[in-house]
C-alpha cells in the first residue's frame, strides 16, 4: 500500500523492530500493562481519508479500522514478527484450501454481532467483499479484485447484484473461488475489503459517515477534519476475539493540529494530554526530547516502508539504462536523510524491500562512500550514454516542507552532473492521483510503499509488474515493463512454499535494481512521544509502524 | 501594505490642494537630499538600504568571498542524529558560516540572505515600477478626462480595493502552474497595488486641471498631450516619489508574506519569507535561523518606511511653502 502520507502527522509512520532505540520495553514507560477503561486521546494533523473499509488503504486507517471492524483473519497484536503473523479473526482458522489452492473455505465463529445486534453471517462477509468491485467504492485494497475470480463486467453488488464466485452454502460458511491458485490467501482475507457489511447496506458514502461496527468500538461522533469519538460496542464479545485487548472505553481523535503544536503538547503532557498518543515527532523537536524523562516516553522503530524516487522509464533520456544508473550513483542519500530529520528518523535505503520484509537481502548495488553519491562513476556512465552535457529532469513533489526538502536535496545532488532538476510542486491532496496517471506524471517522483503484509508479494509485483500499468491509479511509477521481471514474477507466484517465494523475491529485488527503475532513498523510522499515562503501547510492524491501537491503553484509567 | 498607503493618501490629497509655486518646485530633489543627509536616522536608513542593494547586486561576488553558495549543502555543519540541528552555538555561527547554517541541510544562511535580498529587491522594485506606471497613467486619464473614462477607471479601482487581495493572491498563485514565479508575483502584486496610487493621482489631476496655469496653457492652444505632460505631470512629481517610496516596503512585505505562505518563489530559490517560514518549527531549538532573516526583513522595511516618511515631510513642506 502507499505510505500513509495523508496521515503522516498521526500514526502512519514508524514501527518496532530490533533496532528500537527508545525505552519502549521499560516497565514504567509506555510498554507497561494497560488497565481497563478511560478514554485514550489521539492528537493528529490530518484526518482520515475514508472510514469505509473498501475505500481507505494506508497504514494509518488500517490501524484504526481494527478498532471498528473485523476481518476473516487479521494480523497478530504483538511487537516484532508476531505482529505480522496472520491469525484467525471472524473465521475459526486461516482458511481451508482445496482444488490445489484455487478454492478457499472459511467458517465463521459463533457469537458474532454487528453493533446493531444483528448476527454477522457469511452473506454479510460476501456483501462486504463484493463491494470491492464497485468502481466508486473499490479504491482501497486491490487484492480481492486481483485474486478472486469474477466476471469481467462485475461492478459490485449495488450495480451488478450477486457475485457467483463467492458462495455461502450456510450462514457460517463462505467459499472463495480464485482466478489461479494462491498459497497465501489466508493473508489476503485480512485486508480491509473482507470486512462484513450488513447485506443491502453501505452504498455510496454511507460507511464513510457512519461505519457499521463489527469490532470492539463504534462511532459516537464524527466531525471530518475536526474530531472523531469512538465508544465501546457492547455487541462485541471479547470471548470471540483473541487479538484485540480493547482496554480503553473509548478513543478521542483531535484532527487539524499543527505538527509543531502536537509536539509541544506531547512534551508538556498537561491535562488529558498525558492520556494521548500522536504521530512521529518533527525533526525540529528531536533535540528537545533527549532528556531522560522524555526519552522514557519515546518509542522508535522502522516504519517498514521504503521511500523511493521512481524514474519514468518511458521518458527520454530516462529510458536509457545508463542514465538511470548514473542517477542511482549520483544521489546523495545522506542529504536526503538529513532533509527528513536525520538518522533518528530514517535509515538509508539501498534495496527496494525494507528490512522488515521476509526474505530480503541487505545489499547495495550502487555503492558510494557514506552513501554520499559517487559523482565520478555517475559522470562516466552519463558520458557513455551520450548525456555528458546534462539534461533537464522534472521531479514531481508535494507542496509539503519535508517533500520539498527531499526534492531540493536530490536537485542539489544531480547538479554536478549538469542535470537540471525542475521541481514540480503538486498539491498534497491530488499528488497520488497525478503521479498515478501515466499521462500526467513527469520524469520522476518521490513516493513510498509499505507492504500490505511483510512479504515481497505485496511489494515487488504491484510496483514493477509491467502488465499492471493502468491509465489511472497506477503504482508502477517507473512504468517498467521488462519481460525478464514479468516472467520472474509469474514464476514466483507459482511457488507454493511461502519461504521459498520470499527468498525468490529477494533475488527479484536484485534483478530489478540492476535495471534501476527506482532509487531507493530511505527506510523511514517512527519516533513517537506518548503521554505519561499511556501503557501497553508498541509499534506494530504491520501498520507502517503505528502504535497498535487495539493493544494500547492507559496505565491508570481513573486519572 | 495597503492600509498604510491608503491612510497617507487622504492626507496627501488635502496637502496638494494648496497651490504650489507656478513652474513646479525646481529644487525638490536637491532639497530632499540635503534634508536626508542632515538627518541621522534617515542617513542610517540610507546606509542600510545601500548595503542591502549592494548585497543584491553583487550577490555572486559576495558568496565567492564567503566561500559558500546559496544552494550548497554542508552535511558536516549539522548533527544528523539530532534531527539536523546545526553544530555549535547560535545556529552554527562560525568563521566558516558567518550567519550559521540552515538546519537539516547545512545551507549557508549568509549566502541565502544575500541571494534572498536579490529576490526581495527585484520583485519589490519591479512591482513598484509597474504599479507606478499603471497608477500614474490610469489616475491621470481618469482625473483629466473625467466623464465615462473616470467612471470606468474609478469603478475598477473601487473593485480592486474592495477585493480581499491577499486571499485572491494566494488562490491565484497556488492554482497557476509553477512557471516563472517572480514574474507572476510582480504581476499579481501590481494588479492589486496600482489603485492606491491611481486614486491619489486622479484627485490631484482633477484639482490641477482646473488651475489657472493649465487654463492659460489651454488658451494658448496647447493640446491635451502637452497639457498633461508639460503642465500636470511635473506637478505630480512630489506625490509620485512619496507614494512609490512608501510602496516598496509594502511590496517587500507582501513578497515575504506570500513566500511564507508557500505561494511565493519556489524552492530552492532563497527568499527571506521562505526562510522565516521554514524557521518556524525550529524556533525553540535554533532561534538564530528565525532571527537573522527576520531582522533583515524588519530592518529593510523599517528603513524604507522611515525614509519614505522623511521624503514625504520634505515634499509636504515644499508644497506648503
Amino acid at each position: 500500500m502507499l505510505v500513509g502520507l495523508v496521515l503522516s502527522g498521526t500514526l502512519a509512520l514508524s514501527a518496532c523492530s530490533g533496532n528500537a532505540t527508545g525505552a519502549a520495553d521499560s516497565s514504567a514507560g509506555p510498554g507497561g500493562k494497560a488497565a481497563q477503561g478511560g478514554t485514550l486521546q489521539v492528537l493528529a494533523n490530518a484526518g482520515f481519508s475514508h472510514l469505509d473499509p473498501a475505500r481507505g488503504f494506508d497504514g494509518g486507517v488500517n490501524n484504526v479500522y481494527r478498532l471498528i471492524y473485523r476481518t476473516l483473519t487479521t494480523q497478530g497484536a504483538a511487537p516484532g514478527a508476531e505482529g505480522t503473523k496472520i491469525v484467525p479473526d471472524l473465521a475459526t482458522d486461516t482458511g481451508q484450501q482445496s482444488d490445489g489452492g484455487k478454492t478457499w473455505t472459511f467458517t465463521l465463529k459463533d457469537g458474532l454481532f454487528f453493533e446493531t445486534g444483528a448476527p454477522i453471517t457469511s452473506a454479510d462477509v460476501k456483501w462486504g467483499v463484493s463491494r470491492a468491485w464497485d468502481p466508486e467504492l473499490g479504491i482501497g485494497s486491490p487484492y480481492a479484485k486481483q485474486i478472486i475470480d469474477a466476471p469481467a463486467t462485475y461492478q459490485g453488488p449495488y450495480k451488478s447484484g450477486d457475485l457467483s464466485t463467492i458462495q455461502t452454502p450456510d450462514a457460517k460458511t463462505i467459499v472463495f473461488h480464485l482466478k489461479k491458485p494462491y498459497a497465501d490467501f489466508g493473508s489476503v482475507v485480512a485486508q480491509n475489503t473482507f470486512v462484513p457489511v450488513p447485506k443491502g447496506q453501505g452504498a455510496g458514502n454511507q460507511l464513510d459517515s457512519k461505519p457499521i461496527a463489527s469490532g470492539p468500538y463504534k462511532l459516537a461522533e464524527y466531525k471530518p477534519g475536526a474530531s472523531l469519538k469512538l465508544v465501546r460496542n457492547d455487541k462485541w464479545d471479547k470471548k470471540t476475539d483473541s487479538v484485540r485487548a480493547a482496554n480503553p472505553d473509548g478513543f478521542q481523535w483531535t484532527f487539524g493540529l499543527d505538527p509543531a503544536t502536537i509536539d509541544e503538547r506531547m512534551i508538556a503532557g498537561q491535562g488529558t494530554d498525558s492520556d494521548a498518543i500522536a504521530g512521529t515527532v518533527q525533526a525540529a523537536s528531536i533535540a528537545r526530547i533527549q532528556t531522560p524523562q522524555l526519552k522514557q516516553r519515546t518509542m522508535s522503530g522502522l516504519s517498514g516502508c521504503t521511500t523511493y524516487m521512481g524514474l519514468n522509464t518511458t521518458k527520454k533520456p530516462l529510458n536509457n539504462l545508463k542514465v538511470r544508473q548514473a542517477i542511482e550513483y549520483a544521489v546523495n542519500k545522506q542529504t536526503v536523510r538529513d532533509a527528513v530529520g536525520g538518522s533518528t528518523l530514517a535509515d538509508i535505503a539501498t534495496s527496494i524491500q525494507p528490512p522488515t520484509v521476509a526474505g530480503r537481502e541487505d545489499y547495495d548495488p550502487y555503492p558510494s562512500a557514506d552513501h554520499k553519491g559517487d559523482i565520478e562513476k555517475a559522470r562516466a556512465l552519463l558520458t557513455e550514454a551520450g548525456y555528458g552535457g546534462g539534461f533537464t529532469l522534472t521531479l514531481d513533489s508535494r507542496t509539503q516542507p519535508k517533500m520539498q526538502a527531499m526534492s531540493v536535496a536530490i536537485q542539489q545532488a544531480l547538479e554536478p552532473l549538469k542535470i537540471t532538476v525542475k521541481i514540480n510542486p503538486i498539491d498534497t491532496s491530488t499528488y497520488y492521483e497525478v503521479i498515478g496517471t501515466p499521462s500526467q506524471q513527469k520524469d520522476a517522483a518521490i513516493t513510498g510503499w509499505c507492504p500490505d503484509w511483510p512479504s515481497g508479494a505485496t511489494f515487488l509485483p504491484p510496483l514493477f509488474d509491467g502488465r499492471l500499468i493502468t491509465p489511472k491509479g497506477n503504482s508502477n511509477l517507473a512504468q517498467l515493463n521488462d519481460p525478464g521481471v514479468n516472467a520472474k514474477i509469474d514464476e514466483i507466484a507459482k511457488l507454493t512454499d511461502v519461504n521459498a517465494a520470499n527468498k525468490a523475491y529477494g533475488d527479484l529485488d536484485k534483478q530489478i535494481m540492476a535495471l534501476a527503475p527506482v532509487v531507493p532513498l530511505l527506510y523511514e523510522k517512527g519516533l513517537m512521544l506518548v503521554g505519561s499515562n499511556i501503557a501497553g503501547a508498541y509499534l506494530h510492524d504491520g501498520f507502517s509502524g503505528g502504535i497498535d491501537l487495539v493493544s494500547v491503553g492507559l496505565a491508570d484509567a481513573g486519572k | 501594505m495597503t492600509a498604510t498607503i491608503g491612510g497617507t493618501s487622504t492626507a496627501l490629497v488635502e496637502e496638494v490642494g494648496t497651490p504650489a509655486p507656478a513652474g513646479g518646485p525646481p529644487t525638490s530633489t536637491r532639497r530632499i537630499l540635503t534634508t536626508i543627509t542632515r538627518d541621522k536616522g534617515a542617513l542610517a536608513c540610507v546606509l542600510f538600504l545601500a548595503i542591502v542593494v549592494l548585497m543584491a547586486v553583487a550577490a555572486p561576488l559576495i558568496t565567492k568571498l564567503s566561500g559558500w553558495g546559496p544552494y550548497q549543502f554542508d552535511s558536516a555543519a549539522i548533527n544528523s542524529d539530532l534531527g539536523g540541528v546545526p553544530h555549535g552555538a547560535l545556529g552554527g555561527i562560525s568563521g566558516k558560516h558567518w550567519f550559521g547554517v540552515e538546519p537539516q541541510n547545512g545551507r549557508d544562511i549568509f549566502a541565502r540572505i544575500v541571494y534572498g535580498a536579490r529576490v526581495s529587491i527585484t520583485i519589490s522594485l519591479s512591482a513598484t515600477l509597474l504599479t507606478g506606471v499603471l497608477g500614474v497613467v490610469l489616475g491621470m486619464l481618469a482625473g483629466f478626462y473625467r466623464g465615462w473614462v473616470d467612471q470606468v477607471i474609478s469603478r475598477l479601482m473601487d473593485f480592486l480595493m474592495a477585493f480581499p487581495a491577499l486571499i485572491f493572491m494566494i488562490a491565484i498563485l497556488s492554482s497557476l502552474p509553477a512557471g516563472n514565479r517572480p514574474v507572476l508575483l510582480v504581476v499579481v502584486i501590481s494588479a492589486f497595488g496600482w489603485p492606491y496610487l491611481a486614486r491619489v493621482i486622479r484627485g490631484q489631476t482633477m484639482t490641477l486641471a482646473n488651475r489657472e496655469f493649465v487654463e492659460a496653457a489651454r488658451a494658448s492652444g496647447a493640446k491635451d498631450v502637452q497639457v498633461v505632460f508639460r503642465e500636470i505631470l511635473p506637478n505630480l512629481r512630489g506625490s509620485i516619489i512619496v507614494m512609490t517610496t512608501l510602496a516598496i516596503p509594502g511590496y517587500i512585505g507582501t513578497e515575504a508574506g506570500l513566500s511564507f505562505l508557500g505561494v511565493g518563489v519556489s524552492p530552492p530559490t532563497a527568499s527571506w519569507g521562505q526562510m522565516i517560514s521554514s524557521s518556524v518549527s525550529w524556533y525553540s531549538v535554533d532561534p538564530m535561523f528565525f532571527a537573522i532573516p527576520g531582522a533583515f526583513l524588519f530592518l529593510t522595511v523599517l528603513s524604507l518606511t522611515v525614509l519614505g516618511d522623511k521624503i514625504r515631510s520634505v515634499v509636504d513642506q515644499g508644497a506648503a511653502a
